[in-house]
């Protein structure tokens, strides 16, 4: 790893070091060079965030967080502005246009050579100069703006031609999901360019973390997205625990393991059943439903609640489960294996099904470095990835997950993956009741609290990579930014859904599975 | 091809599942009476997500799944707020949905009902008071009635969508 640093830039000498982290200290003329260096050696940027009052009181610190494949640490850039404005890199990074813009309204950093410069989370109420992640703002309600002006109402791509018409669809669906603006522009029932609007749901995650002490925010990461409330708290613990050099004792990483399981479980369950759903053969959506519900059940038995919430506290779990509730967790496992086998059999040898997934939503391979795709999504395209395996975190390290990867790219094979990843999952959790460790289920809590400090947090969720950075000061959460799989993956839905039917779009959106509250915070 | 032909051709099995649980059960029959009486046999539904984290719509989502299967009762999930008796809106109202949430209320005919379901939606829960909301579904609707929970399962939903057909 230090080799490939000092390629980046001769002389380099790394900052903050530990397993699985190393930081660089960079000044703002090295933004460009640095990132177009570590493109060409093959790095994605996997994060790209800000921090204010890093090394200075009001100044703002970026954070550039890069991996590579094969390579087990993260590399950060660290660096600190001079005044408010920054050089853009997403020429460089195409992922980096989102993150830019983000960082634009909630800090007020300018990028002005980026090719986009519209907003992105605060929406128009919002007024301008108003960026809620400064100091110097505070958490309260504010007064919105009344009247926009028409120059400054969003503007959506303009895609004009002969016979080019225009779909607007949301924020508020027909469906029960989550709300979020598509623009199809389509010629005849073709889909020539979606334009996605989100933020909709933006609700102040990251603000709302901030003065909070560690343990009491473990709640505000299971908020960022319901169905990922495991993931989220877990990779939020792995950060503060990270921080404070908290050893978790190996029940609590075995228990972690099986509860992160449990989730990607009932979540890909979902995905199956809607992607069946909206190719109308809801007699196979059944039964996964029914086994998802089963799961959900699962659940509650097992930590109260059916989203596992409270199930993840920093330095272990929240519950320890007796043997009975072991002994009704293997049964489960025993008898549902079965269970899901015999309809998916059905399912994958029905033409009314196979027709509509096949080529479906292609998600082309050359999107997914650019984007940094990961998850199912990526790996049904043909990458090899999975945090699990590159960056072990609970009892992975031990047991490893087989990491599937398919080349197809299109529906079926998004479909496939996940059914195949279910299967994979139940034998992982059998795999842990099998070699689960007695002893403790949450390391012992030592006086003084977490120290200052900052550290990533980096699991893999159903949808792919989550990434958490947690800084705390004086013993109080400093900065929380979180970077969930799909505000990534969401960019590739405007690739993937060109040239399908408009008809097709909610089988391409369930078969992506994006998570709009993980998206918008 | 084998599997997709003996598909076609194969007996198709039926199995005799039974999924529901009793409280349930006496819940629906309750309210199926109540939505004979006072909504002339069918209550439609519009869910509205002002800003939940999404659990809350998979807990709703799973009403019409075979397990709970609320139509029995009733009950339909509509795809328009036009064609809606009863809005269910989940999570804080945010800045970002405000105007959304207000055009999707006054689409649905009158007489109209508003449940907020989940502690957010109650009252703005985690999020109350910070810069990215306006806080509960009542700081925007008038609420008839709320379902709080983290998130309510889908016996509370409907057990308050019972309380307010009966009361």
């Amino acid at each position: 790893m230090f080799a490939e640093i000092e390629a980046l830039k001769p002389g380099t000498v790394p900052g903050l070091v530990r397993p699985g982290e190393i930081s660089v200290r960079i000044t703002p003329g090295d933004i460009v060079p640095f990132c177009r260096s570590a493109a060409e050696r093959g790095f994605e940027l996997v994060d790209l965030t800000c921090v204010e009052g890093f090394d200075r009181e009001g100044r703002a610190s970026l954070f550039y967080c890069m991996e590579k494949r094969g390579m087990p640490e993260v590399l950060t850039l660290v660096c600190t502005l001079e005044d408010e404005s920054a050089p853009s890199v997403d020429c460089i990074f195409s992922s980096a246009s989102w993150y830019e813009r983000k960082i634009r309204d909630l800090f007020g950093v300018d990028f002005p050579d980026a090719f986009d410069r519209r907003r992105l989370v605060l929406h128009e109420c919002y007024p301008e100069g108003f960026h809620p992640l400064r100091k110097s703002v505070p958490n309260r309600p504010f007064s919105p703006r009344t009247a926009i002006p028409p120059e400054e109402e969003y503007r959506f791509m303009p895609v004009e031609g002969k016979g080019v018409y225009q779909v607007p669809v949301g924020p508020v669906h027909a469906g029960i999901i989550e709300p979020g603006h598509f623009r199809f522009s389509v010629i005849g029932e073709t889909v020539a360019n979606l334009e996605v609007r989100m933020f909709y749901k933006h609700r102040g995650i990251e603000k709302l973390a901030e003065g909070k002490r560690p343990e009491e925010c473990v709640a505000v990461a299971e908020a960022v997205s319901g169905d990922e409330s495991v993931a989220n708290a877990l990779g939020f613990s792995l950060a503060v625990e990270k921080i404070a050099g908290i050893a978790v004792p190996d029940r609590a990483e075995y228990l972690r393991t099986i509860y992160a399981e449990l989730e990607r479980i009932h979540s890909h369950l979902g995905d199956l059943a809607g992607m069946l759903v909206d190719v109308a053969y809801p007699v196979g959506a059944s039964r996964f439903t029914v086994l998802r519900e089963e799961v959900f059940r699962l659940d509650r038995d097992l930590t109260g609640s059916r989203f596992m919430r409270g199930a993840v506290r920093i330095g272990g779990v929240g519950f320890d489960p007796s043997r009975d509730q072991i002994r009704g967790l293997s049964c489960f496992l025993s008898d549902v294996q079965e269970r899901f086998r015999d309809p998916l059999k059905v399912v994958l040898a029905s033409p009314t099904v196979i027709d509509r997934f096949a080529t479906t939503g292609f998600v082309e391979p050359r999107f997914i470095r650019p984007l940094h795709l990961t998850g199912p999504t990526a790996r049904s395209s043909g990458a090899d990835c999975d945090v699990r395996r590159d960056h072990p975190y609970g009892a992975y390290a031990d047991i490893a997950p087989p990491v599937r990867v398919l080349d197809a790219g299109d529906v079926l094979a998004r479909f496939s993956l996940k059914a195949s990843e279910v299967m994979d999952s139940l034998s992982m959790i059998r795999t842990c009741l099998e070699h689960l460790p007695d002893g403790p289920v949450i390391a012992e809590a030592e006086g003084g609290g977490v120290p200052d400090g900052y550290a990533y947090g980096m699991v893999e969720s159903a949808r792919g990579q989550n990434v958490h950075l947690v800084r705390v000061r004086d013993g109080r959460i400093d900065r929380y930014s979180v970077r969930t799989a799909s505000f990534c993956n969401w960019q590739v839905i405007q690739h993937a859904v060109m040239g399908n039917i408009v008809a097709d779009f909610p089988v391409i959106n369930k078969s992506l599975n994006l998570s709009y509250a993980g998206t918008d915070l | 091809m084998l599997p997709v032909f003996k598909n076609i051709i194969s007996r198709k099995k039926t199995e005799d599942i039974s999924l529901h649980d009793p409280e349930f059960e006496a819940i629906g029959r309750d309210l199926k009476a109540a939505v004979d009486a006072r909504m002339r046999r069918s209550l439609a539904i519009r869910e509205l997500d002002s800003g939940s984290d999404n659990a809350t719509e998979i807990e709703i989502n799973l009403l019409s799944s075979p397990h709970y299967d609320v139509e029995r009762f009733g009950i339909s999930f509509v795809a328009s707020p036009r064609h809606a008796d009863l809005l269910l809106v989940t999570g804080a109202v945010t800045r970002n949905m405000e105007v959304a949430v207000r055009k999707t209320y006054e689409a649905m005919p009158a007489p109209k009902y508003v449940i907020a379901v989940g502690d957010d939606a109650c009252d703005g829960g985690i999020y109350r008071g910070t810069y990215a909301v306006l806080g509960g579904v009542e700081a925007v609707l008038p609420v008839d009635l709320k379902i709080p929970g983290n998130p309510p399962g889908p016996i509370d939903i409907l057990r308050g969508i019972h309380a307010l057909m009966t009361g």
